[in-house]
């Protein structure tokens, strides 16, 4: 049996090589970003309000294309990958938007039930899954609700259950805990991190650094206008692990 | 493509469709009420031009105009016998002088008619088949050497003016027809707008988790042809409602007056196909408009 090192495994999820992001005409947005995420690793992403957090999530979530740089991911060149491929990509990228954008006229139930919907599999096959999720969430009661019937706490929770629910590779939510009670947002954290053990890269972007220790083993970037910020460069090739406790 | 129409039960789920979406079905539903009548009158005077056209076609008058009244009876015996026997001529019926007074009166008045001024002779001829302008041609020179002062004259030259005007209805009618079908895609454009503007944030959604172009379109397709479908088929039921009314009183009105009014059976068959055109139309758009929609996001 041949060895096979260790690292040779750890293919990176996302790979920006001096990513750059100009909306319009304007200054850049994002300047000079260079990181790898790996596999199942936990990343907070920090900065001021509009250094540029969301959109680099955008970025990630390839909602948007960079104006200059590279970006892999999942080992393909997502700059160059034709139109018609993205949707398949994006079924393995989980999004937890700030607002969540829950589908106002869907229920709990099939809400959650939309990536999988859109993934193409059968109704029966989907009930349990789904039903299983409510659970886990605490919503199996609510299951026939509209969004706008649920408290901003339930909305977010179903935001979350709706961006795991296909088992994606990534993870991504935008300040998922901008608007909860801290007992709220620990809870949300360690459902997070539950996802994480179960191999997912998670990705939370997050203005509140206090989090950072609520997560054991997570990484941080600082974004600080628009530049990937860390004085001790730990966060370029390879990532090194920054370790928060309290 | 339309076929796209029949989608599996859950993904219908992505889109509400239980309710009409606004007033757009009822625009359409009204807009297509009018678009079908005039689509029908149209038809209807197209039908009776064209039946009307082709009996009148086949219908003359020969006209011998001599004054000596013996002379006159004489030459219209003489054509009469001629015309029997010409080929391709079903009837030749002529008219006695006192008959053709009876149809000259009421236009000359009967004062100028008792001063003793002659009467034509007249012969009604119809034919078997319309008849081709070299025929008539010699038929004429053939009746000229029988009687120098004869006139052959189609039925249809009488009737040229109110085919003039029956002509100009039906552009008229055509013209109509063509601006309600271009306010009717308008109404659909603006249709598919609101619909697409309503679901917006639901299509960014399914975008962003991978749904593709074409999942977006048949959504909306169907969404949008729904709402045609219902509102094509409430103005086709108006209509044929007020066509199947306005047909019975056309059949108790005074028979012979309107005896070649008649909407035809292939008249019902293109004003079905419009709302059925309207809704593919409707399709269409949405596809289109939706596509396009989401080729402005990566
Ligand atoms: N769609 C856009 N068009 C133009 N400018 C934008 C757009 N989105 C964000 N920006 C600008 O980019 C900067 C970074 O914004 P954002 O990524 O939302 O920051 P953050 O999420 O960290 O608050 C801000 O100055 C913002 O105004
Ligand atoms: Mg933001």
């Amino acid at each position: 049996m041949r060895f096979v090192p260790f690292l040779a495994l750890m293919q990176s999820v996302v790979e920006f090589d001096n990513v750059g992001l100009r909306y319009g005409t304007g200054a850049e947005t994002l300047t000079d970003l260079s990181f790898t995420l790996y596999p199942g690793s936990f990343y907070f992403m920090t900065g001021a309000s509009g250094a540029g957090k969301t959109s680099l999530l955008k970025l990630l979530y390839l909602a948007h294309r960079p104006s200059r740089g590279a970006i892999r991911i999942f080992g393909h060149d997502a700059i160059t990958l034709p139109r018609n491929r993205l949707p398949g990509f994006r079924r393995r990228i989980g999004v937890v938007f700030q607002d969540f954008r829950l589908v106002p006229h869907l229920s709990t139930f099939d809400n959650i039930a939309l990536p999988l919907r859109i993934a193409g599999i059968a109704e029966r096959e989907l009930r349990g899954p789904v039903a299983e999720m409510l659970a886990w969430i605490g919503l199996s009661e609510r299951a026939d609700a509209r969004p706008a019937m649920l408290s901003g706490g339930e909305q977010q929770r179903v935001a979350i259950a709706r961006a795991v629910i296909g088992r994606p590779e990534i993870l991504v939510a935008d300040e998922p805990t901008g608007n909860v009670d801290p007992e709220m947002a620990l809870r949300l954290l360690q459902l997070f991190s539950a996802l994480n053990k179960l191999g997912t890269t998670v990705v939370v972007a997050t203005h509140d650094i206090h989090l950072l220790r609520d997560v054991e083993g997570a990484q941080m970037m600082r974004l600080d206008n628009g530049r990937l910020s860390d004085p001790t460069g730990s966060l370029r090739y390879p990532p090194k692990p920054l370790v928060l406790r309290n | 493509m339309l076929l796209d129409f029949a989608l599996p039960a859950h993904d219908r789920k992505l889109i509400p469709e239980g309710r009409l979406s606004g007033p757009m079905p009822w625009v359409i539903a009204i807009i297509l009420f009018l678009t079908l009548l005039v689509a029908a009158s149209g038809l209807t005077l197209a039908h009776a031009a064209q039946q009307g056209g082709q009996d009148l076609a086949r219908q003359f008058t020969v006209q011998i105009i001599v004054t000596d009244p013996f002379e006159r009876a004489a030459k219209r015996a003489e054509v009469t016998q001629y015309l029997r026997q010409v080929d391709g001529i079903r009837s030749v019926e002529p008219l006695s002088d006192a008959s053709v007074r009876k149809l000259i009166e009421p236009v000359l008045g009967a004062d100028i008619l008792d001063a003793d001024i002659p009467v034509p002779a007249l012969i009604d001829v119809r034919f078997v088949h319309a008849q081709a302008q070299a025929n008539l041609r010699t038929l004429r020179a053939s009746l000229r050497r029988i009687a120098p002062d004869v006139r052959l004259d189609p039925h249809s030259a009488w009737m040229a003016p109110f085919y003039r005007l029956m002509h100009m209805l039906l552009v008229l009618a055509g013209t109509v027809f063509l601006l309600l079908m271009a306010a009717t895609s308008a109404v659909v454009i603006l249709a598919v707008r609101s619909t697409l503007n309503t679901h917006r944030g639901t299509l960014e959604i399914m975008h962003l988790m991978g749904g593709t172009d074409l999942q977006a379109a048949r959504l909306f397709q169907r969404r949008v042809a729904l709402d045609a479908l219902w509102g094509g088929f409430v103005g086709f039921c108006a209509a044929a409602f007020v066509m199947a009314t306005l047909s019975d009183q056309l059949a108790a009105a005074e028979p012979s007056l309107l005896a070649g009014v008649a909407f035809p059976v292939y008249g019902w068959i293109i004003l079905a196909l419009i709302p059925l055109a309207v809704t593919a139309l409707a399709m269409l758009m949405a596809r289109f408009t939706v596509i396009s929609a989401l080729k402005k996001m990566l």
